[in-house]
């Protein structure tokens, strides 16, 4: 019987929390749109929020390792990516600290720059200029006077 | 005291510095390039005299027509003999009067240690130091230093006045009357310091050069005879027919 | 002069042989010779070296050079010879009857070692940083025949020789400290090139090779002293320090600076033309090529087309794709009405003509010319001997009287003339000049530079006309800067009756054939033969709304011949004068990038091989006619190289048989038709576009565009001046 119990007990926190994880996501369309981005649901607390938009949770339910995660700003969509997280919340990401910047703002010093995502592989990215005289120099047209 | 010191220790380390390394020095007394300077470049003036112009044409004659360039040689010479000394003008002229490349003109004067490329003195002294003529009489290097002493000039160097020009040759063919120099077209032979300096000190008053010849034997040979006389052919050379069988 | 033809004749070791050939019964009798025992029968007068090399064994020689005079100055060619007391000099050594020559004997193996020891005591060690590495007699020569050590002992510590190095121009670099006295560069110079510039100076231990004053080695063949050196003394200035035989690939070509056709190996390395070196044929360039063929391969990296252009609507061309440049192409051709005009450059290979001809014809265009012209009254170019060097270049050295009409060979066909100069000096050739009086390198007859000459030459009355009439085998060539006069036909008329009549009275049979085309242009003969028309004069006459320029650079048709609104569709490989005046730009391939057919003065087809690819997105030219065709949708019936050569058979069989001289002789039916021309000699005199050295190193879209040739330009000039 009491064997019972506890299942009914467990299963009864499981609908909870699916009903809580339901809240969270906001209905039909944000749960869909959740599995659609990162192929799973997950419950935690909002630590905070960066000025990009992503946001970031934390649930100790999870074992740890899976317990602090980022929710990437609506903005990029699909393009999201490790790289957009910025330096401050990089390091409670990867459990460097244990207090997210919202507790322990990182000083602000006015050298630092402002955080750009990784732009390998974008028509942004960093190509070094070559050193090497081209083995063959093209012809270039006259300049015709503009009117 | 202090001076000796320096000097001692001066020559203590210049002997430790290792020399630089150099190549070999340029043995004979000029390069085999030309360098166009302010006496010997293409627009040096030199053209034949009418009296020369002559001349040429006269050794032109020796030599069948089409090898012309034979006359090479004769020809430089008496462009020397004009000009004292062979300017790079001279050869050029040499070559066109023989119709021939310039080039081979060149290589025949560079080839060829009697014709100067680069100006001498009036008189120019050619001295022997060939083994024959270090050994042969009193040497030849006594005869060097007599010579450097009198005219206070170096092996290889012209006076500043222009008048002499005195360089070290390889045997000239007088090795029978060691030592010996050619002055000009001169040669002085069996000399000594003293003898050397008579004939600097006759140039110097006279400005003519003296009786060219050994200076020794029967006031002073011809050539390279006895010095006590002619021991064989005394006689009056016999005339022709000498000997022949009479019948013939 | 070294043409002394009584002694030569005298001392000539086959005029011996053939004197005592004479004297006893008339047929040659090979002397046996026995080479490490093995017997040779060889010729009388051939020399110990040849015998070996008969035999198939290679003596090694540094001054020894087949095509110069024997020197025998560096002692390498030693071999023992039984009973004779000392190794002799193969190279010098005529062989005699019976003769033992051992090429391998202790006796020979240690005379090399001897030599060599000798040669490496004066010869610097720096060969990491020599050009010659890898391509060094000398290196070869010491690790086959020297000695493993060294026995040399700076005693005085005075160091090896050293030598200053020459300034001789442009395009050779000297280092002077190694050079080995073989003398080969002194033996070319005044013997092939005819240009007594280099010789030996002073003496012994001190002697050098150089100009003793400072100049350059003014000649168009100067850089095959590079090849001759088997030291590193003499490299190639613009080569120096650039890449190492090894590394590089060798591409055997076709040279495309002149008509000559030279045959030359390209060498490459990671797509870049290294340097160009001559390949032996002995019937047209021998071993030599000129200073152009060498040297203007730096002309193939600049000043490229690397991708089509069009005009945007400022006029401004724009770099664009290959479909965009199509498109508009295709759109102006498709509405033009048929007023199209093509003119081919003289650098376009048979197979981009071949496509050029079809396309245009397909499109209704019959206007298709070359830059070059030629008369086209009496025959024209419909026989095919009228355009031709018929005697073929190899031909010279049989040729006994040689006439030259307004040109001036040295500059135009600089192998011709090496061919024509070997004949002078060691055949007797007589030659003849009516033109300026220019520097051939020989002595020749200048007859004057009018065209009264040509006349008095054709009715008889001159006195050459006599010397002509006598010679066994004469030879006419008339430039085809002459025929280009406005008086052209007349010229040729002239000197076809000229040929025509020494032929008649020479006695040399019908298939010696007298009246030569020199042309200057690598493409003229393929274009004329595939049926182009010679010259841009109906181009003039009726201005097309399209002009379609296939590598045509030399300017003949200008903006002002065209009617305002024509539109101009260039097709080359370098940006010149055809690119500046077109509407759109298609980018080919120059003659090392594709696999191209040329045929040269002669009527040689020769192919060109893929050396590198054509550089951005350039492509092969007749790959971009035939994807322009299908776009047009006029689709040329061929897709490989092999079926437009296929193509190029059907209307010109001579195209393809490669390497090989189509003979043409239709002098009679010429001479017959020339007999109609009514036009007249113009008073204006012979003068050749090309008189001094200046004027020979640019004269095409790839030598324009070299900064080598420029140099050279400036140095000869400033060498001229002096």
């Amino acid at each position: 019987m009491a064997a019972v119990g506890k299942q009914v007990k467990q299963l009864m926190e499981k609908t909870g929390n699916f009903f809580k994880i339901y809240k969270q996501h906001g209905g039909v369309i944000g749960n869909f749109l959740q599995i659609y981005r990162t192929d799973e649901l997950k419950l935690g607390n909002e630590v905070g929020q960066d000025k990009y938009g992503n946001k970031y949770y934390e649930n100790n339910m999870y074992f740890y390792g899976r317990n602090r995660w980022v929710q990437y700003s609506p903005g990029v969509n699909m393009d999201y990516d490790g790289s957009q997280i910025p330096a401050e919340w990089h390091r409670w990401m990867h459990y460097i600290t244990d207090k997210p910047p919202t507790e322990a703002p990182p000083v602000d010093r006015k050298w630092i720059i402002d955080h750009t995502e990784n732009l390998s592989a974008s028509d942004k990215a960093y190509v070094p200029f070559s050193t090497t005289k081209p083995k063959i120099e093209s012809w270039v047209p006259p300049q015709v006077a503009k009117k | 005291m202090l001076a000796s010191i320096a000097r001692t220790f001066s020559r203590n380390v210049g002997q430790q510095i290792r020399q630089v390394h150099k190549s070999a020095p340029v043995a004979s007394d000029s390069l085999f390039v030309h360098r166009d300077t302010s006496y010997n470049n293409p627009d040096t003036k030199f053209d034949f005299t009418e009296e020369n112009l002559k001349r040429a044409e006269s050794i032109l004659a020796n030599y069948p027509e089409g090898h012309k360039q034979a006359a090479v040689i004769p020809l430089l010479d008496l462009a020397q003999r004009q000009h004292g000394w062979l300017p790079l003008s001279a050869m050029n002229k040499v070559a066109s009067y023989l119709s021939m490349p310039k080039m081979r003109v060149y290589e025949v004067a560079t080839f060829y240690t009697m014709f100067n490329r680069e100006p001498v003195g009036k008189y120019f002294i050619q001295i022997c130091t060939t083994t024959p003529c270090m050994l042969g009489g009193v040497g030849s290097d006594v005869i060097v230093d007599a010579i450097k002493k009198k005219l206070n000039i170096k092996l290889g160097e012209t006076s500043k006045d222009n008048m002499w020009t005195f360089i070290e040759v390889e045997c000239l063919g007088a090795c029978v009357n060691a030592p010996m120099v050619q002055i000009n077209d001169n040669y002085y032979e069996d000399l000594t310091p003293k003898d050397m300096d008579d004939i600097l000190d006759e140039i110097i008053k006279t400005d003519k050069l003296p009786k060219p010849g050994p200076r020794s034997g029967q006031d002073n040979r011809f050539a390279c005879e006895p010095k006590g006389g002619l021991t064989c052919l005394t006689e009056e050379p016999k005339g022709p027919g000498f000997g022949v069988r009479s019948d013939l | 002069m070294l043409r002394l033809w009584p002694l030569r004749r005298v001392f000539n070791p086959s005029t011996i042989a053939s004197l005592a050939r004479a004297n006893s019964t008339g047929a040659p009798e090979p002397v046996e010779v026995f080479v490490d025992d093995r017997p040779v029968l060889v010729e009388p007068g051939t020399t110990v070296l040849q015998a070996c090399s008969m035999a198939g064994v290679e003596i090694p020689r540094y001054c020894y050079h087949d095509r110069l005079s024997i020197a025998g100055n560096c002692r390498m060619c030693l071999v023992e010879v039984e009973r004779s007391p000392k190794p002799v000099a193969s190279c010098a050594m005529p062989v005699m009857k019976g003769m033992k020559i051992k090429t391998d004997s202790p006796k020979t193996r240690l005379a090399r070692e001897g030599v060599m020891e000798f040669l490496l005591m004066n010869h610097p060690l720096d060969c990491p940083i020599c050009d010659q590495g890898g391509e060094c007699d000398l290196q070869d020569q010491s690790m086959a025949f020297g000695s493993d050590r060294s026995r040399f002992t700076d005693n005085a510590f005075t160091g090896k020789r050293a030598v200053e190095d020459k300034n001789v121009g442009p395009l050779i670099k000297t280092v002077m400290t190694r050079c080995i006295h073989c003398t080969r560069c002194i033996r070319f110079a005044s013997e092939v090139a005819g240009v007594d510039d280099l010789g030996t100076t002073g003496r012994g231990g001190d002697m050098q090779v150089g100009t003793y004053v400072e100049k350059m080695f003014n000649s168009e063949l100067s850089g095959n002293v590079i090849d001759l050196c088997p030291v590193g003394a003499l490299t190639s200035k613009p080569y120096a320090f650039t890449s190492r035989p090894w590394e590089t690939r060798k591409i055997e070509s076709i040279d495309v600076m002149d008509a000559v056709g030279s045959n030359i190996v390209v060498s490459t390395r990671t797509g870049e033309v290294m340097r160009i070196l001559p390949r032996m044929n002995d019937d047209i360039n021998e071993e030599w090529i000129s200073d152009k063929t060498r040297f203007a391969y730096d002309g193939l990296k600049r000043q490229r087309l690397t991708s089509p252009m069009v005009k945007n609507a400022e006029g401004q061309l724009i770099n664009c794709d290959w479909e965009e440049a199509f498109f508009s192409v295709a759109e102006k051709l498709l509405g033009s009405g048929g007023s199209i005009a093509g003119i081919v450059g003289g650098q376009v290979d048979a197979e981009s003509l071949t496509a050029f001809k079809d396309l245009m014809n397909r499109l209704g265009c019959e206007t298709l010319c070359t830059e070059e012209i030629f008369p086209m009254d009496g025959a024209g170019t419909d026989l095919r001997s009228n355009y031709l060097l018929n005697t073929g270049i190899a031909g010279v050295e049989e040729a006994d009287v040689l006439l030259f009409v307004g040109t001036n060979p040295r500059y135009e066909a600089p192998l011709l003339n090496a061919r024509a100069r070997k004949s002078w000096l060691h055949n007797d050739l007589q030659v003849a000049v009516v033109g300026s009086p220019v520097d051939l390198t020989y002595d020749y007859e200048h007859l004057g530079d009018s065209t009264k000459v040509l006349e008095e030459l054709a009715n008889g009355t001159h006195p050459f006309s006599k010397v002509l009439n006598e010679a066994k085998r004469p030879m006419v060539v008339v430039g085809s800067s002459a025929l280009q006069r406005s008086d052209g036909a007349a010229v040729h008329s002239a000197v076809t009756s000229i040929a025509q009549k020494a032929r008649s009275t020479s006695g040399a049979g019908e298939d010696w054939k007298v009246l030569n085309v020199l042309q200057r242009v690598a493409s003229q003969v393929a274009a004329l033969d595939l049926g182009y028309e010679a010259g841009v004069g109906s181009i003039r006459k009726n201005p097309p709304n399209i002009l379609f320029l296939l590598g045509a650079d030399e300017g003949t048709i200008s903006r002002e011949d065209l009617p305002k609104d024509a539109f101009v569709i260039y097709q080359g490989h370098h940006g010149d004068q055809g690119a500046s005046m077109a509407d759109v730009i298609l980018p080919g391939a120059a003659y090392t990038e594709k696999d191209g057919t040329y045929v040269n003065m002669e009527g040689r087809a020769q192919k060109t091989q893929l050396a590198v690819t054509p550089p951005g997105i350039a492509r092969t030219d007749w790959k971009i006619l035939r994807a322009l065709s299908e776009i047009l949708g006029k689709t040329l019936p061929y897709e490989s190289l092999k079926e437009v050569r296929h193509r190029m058979t059907e209307i010109a069989p001579n195209l393809t048989r490669y390497n090989d001289v189509e003979e043409a002789n239709y002098f009679k039916q010429s001479n017959e038709l020339s007999k109609g021309v009514k036009s007249q000699l113009a008073n204006e005199p012979l003068s050749p576009p090309q008189q001094n050295l200046s004027d020979f190193y640019m004269t095409d879209p790839i030598s324009r565009a070299s900064s080598t040739m420029a140099k050279c330009v400036q140095a000869s000039q400033a060498e001229s001046k002096h």
